[in-house]
């Protein structure tokens, strides 16, 4: 084993501050970076007291540290948080700082008990300490954002509508107002599908559509009723985002919805007729027009057929319009359960009403149309009130003013009262 | 690996040791820091490290805030002191060990790295000396925080046992208490167990 010779070549060859005192401060020893950092040679220390040069240590704290280093032959330290230096050194550095003095950690270590000398070592733990105060500052900032993030999530969840599933439909999470405006507890609806919500209302097209946009990771936004616990239909505007992972897979979906189910009732209302819960004609002629500028192919292959109720004043006047308002929605209900799902029946004014059959051909119309003249000839208003009623029918031709298609079917209608009430006649 | 709990003849030879080192410190602190003191009998269990955060809590007020000093101990026994003093309790340290009214926070945190100095160095260095292995101190580090912070979970996360060897130190001439936490983990305890067994073996050869 080597034994060391040159002692003093090592203290000075260290990146530290050491040096020797008794208990009365006097230094008999100061290594070559104190003499460096502080300006001080151990020329000018060495047989002096500490104090002549430091007048502001707080000796007696000095020598209490001193005494416990040799009481128990154990180091004793200073508080490296401390604010003030133990030897003030001022920092070199040139580039941003936040420290102008260097900041110290101070060991006292016994070094020769009997003579009550103590080795104090000084280092330098500036860097260190403004790296912990840059990350402290780093930390609060991160804290801060936290909190704001958490502010942030908890407004979400108390008023936006939120729905997480897996790619498979499962749910994974809701947000609270979700849940408030479905009557559902989240527990309850975590792993359940999504389909839990249909309402059944809208057409299979619609949720078809819906699926292969989001499966091909795009957005999706519609208008859909879904359904409460409690199987009320409540409309929202929906937006179905997919998310995807690092490497863009398809991992699940984000849905976020809107409530609209005022707006869907002021639409029903502009469009539907307040006596027979139909159409109304403002709802027809906004069809016409849509139809008539936009020529879509599947929308322009129909038949219009106009029915009146024959001899409706004399009810009116034989039983009063109370009983006139029964008939009229009676032959609503009998026309629009009579007609199919994809038909529009619309009350045209008056005791007038007006159908628009989808996809027939001119003979399938005119039996269509018999069809809901003798239905109506045999329902019982009233338990004794039978009515008749005349059709006039006629067919859209495509590219026409559909101006002139109604003219057809209007001047069809006044044929059949013409030539005796109670008929389909159908005007090409 | 061997069993991580101590049997009932090295809990017994532990307490002992650990009587003799709170005694010297003890002694220790009425030399170097005048003051009269008190240490209980110390606690020594060792339990799952999820378990520290409750074993502090016990020893703590939640409403209040403490000066938290760790210090670490390097060698075949090695580990983290840790000494919690209340506000109160070490502006009185400061107030004594400083001899002024108002002592100040640089003050306030010299005081109570002082004291854990102290307590830590004679309680460790006489346990080690007992069982005759050599230890290294290092400087402790001091905060400020509140009751719940003491012994955060995300420090602990990386070890599974710790033995705990908790006491009380107290000065009632000058209305100071503080609890301390010895703490070693994973293989420091089976170093612990076979320093033990062997004095073990010593005294009764």
């Amino acid at each position: 084993m080597d034994i060391l010779k040159c002692p003093e070549v090592l203290l000075n060859s260290l990146e530290n501050g050491h040096f020797v005192v008794d208990d009365n401060f006097v230094v008999t020893y100061w290594n070559r970076w104190l003499s460096v950092n502080t300006q001080i040679t151990s020329k000018d220390i060495i047989g002096k007291s500490l104090e002549e040069f430091y007048p502001n240590i707080n000796y007696k704290i000095l020598r209490r540290k001193i005494k416990t280093a040799i009481r128990l032959n154990s180091p004793t330290f200073y508080d490296s948080n401390n604010d003030s230096a133990f030897l003030p050194i001022r920092r070199n550095k040139v580039t941003k700082t936040s420290l102008k003095l260097m900041k110290q950690q101070i060991t006292i270590s016994p070094y020769i008990i009997p003579e009550n000398k103590v080795m104090i070592s000084v280092y330098d733990i500036s860097e260190l300490f403004e790296t912990k105060l840059s990350l402290q500052t780093e930390v609060n900032k991160v804290n801060l954002l936290n909190k704001i993030l958490e502010d942030d999530k908890d407004i979400i969840d108390k008023n936006i509508m939120i729905m997480k599933t897996t790619t498979d439909g499962k749910i994974s999470d809701v947000s609270t107002l979700f849940c408030n405006f479905f009557e559902y507890d989240k527990e309850y609806l975590i792993g359940k599908n999504a389909s839990i919500l249909k309402s059944g209302n809208l057409p299979d097209s619609t949720y078809k559509e819906l699926w292969n946009t989001i499966s091909n990771k795009k957005h999706w936004s519609g208008e859909v009723e879904n359904l409460t616990s409690s199987g009320e239909g409540k409309w929202v505007e929906s937006r179905i985002t997919p998310i995807l992972d690092d490497k863009d897979n398809l991992i699940g979906f984000n849905a976020v919805y809107h409530d609209i189910t005022n707006k869907k009732l002021l639409e029903q209302l502009y469009i539907t007729d307040p006596l027979t819960q139909i159409y109304n004609r403002g709802y027809f002629d906004d069809l016409l027009s849509s139809i008539r500028k936009h020529q879509r192919k599947a929308d322009i292959d129909f038949v219009i057929l106009i029915a009146d109720i024959d001899h409706f004043k004399s009810i009116n006047d034989t039983y009063g319009h109370q009983v006139g308002d029964t008939v009229l929605k009676e032959i609503a209900k009998v026309l629009k359960d009579t007609l199919r799902d994809n038909d529009i029946v619309a009350r045209w004014g008056g005791e007038e009403f007006v159908m628009m059959l989808k996809n027939v051909d001119i003979d399938k119309a005119q039996a269509i149309a018999e069809k809901l003249r003798v239905k109506i000839e045999q329902t019982e208003i009233d338990n004794n009130i039978n009515v008749t009623s005349s059709f006039g029918l006629t067919k859209y031709y495509v590219g026409e003013n559909t101006n002139l298609t109604f003219k057809r079917a209007d001047d069809a209608l006044y044929e059949a009262k013409k030539s005796g009430r109670n008929r389909v006649v159908t005007k090409l | 690996m061997n069993s991580i709990n101590f049997n009932e003849d090295q809990i017994d030879a532990l307490k002992e040791f650990m009587n003799i080192s709170l005694g010297e410190a003890t002694s220790h602190v009425a030399e170097l820091l005048d003051a009269f003191g008190t240490m209980h009998i110390p606690k020594i269990s060792v339990r799952d490290t999820s378990e520290l955060k409750e074993i502090v809590s016990e020893s703590v007020e939640a409403s209040l805030n403490y000066y938290v000093m760790k210090q670490l101990f390097a060698g075949k026994f090695g580990g983290e002191c840790i000494f919690i003093v209340s506000e109160q309790s070490a502006n009185n340290l400061g107030t004594h060990l400083y001899e002024t009214d108002n002592p100040d926070k640089d003050d306030i945190n010299d005081a109570v790295m002082e004291l854990t100095n102290i307590v830590t160095s004679s309680i460790i260095g006489r346990l080690t000396e007992e069982l005759d292995v050599q230890v290294q101190f290092f400087a402790p580090v001091s905060s400020f925080v509140k009751s719940f912070d003491i012994a955060d979970d995300d420090e602990m996360a990386q070890y599974s046992k710790v033995i705990v060897v908790s006491t009380e130190l107290e000065f009632k001439d000058h209305n100071i208490s503080a609890s301390i936490f010895i703490l070693t983990k994973d293989e420091a305890i089976n170093s612990l167990k076979e320093l033990i067994d062997k004095k073990i073996e010593e005294l009764y050869s």
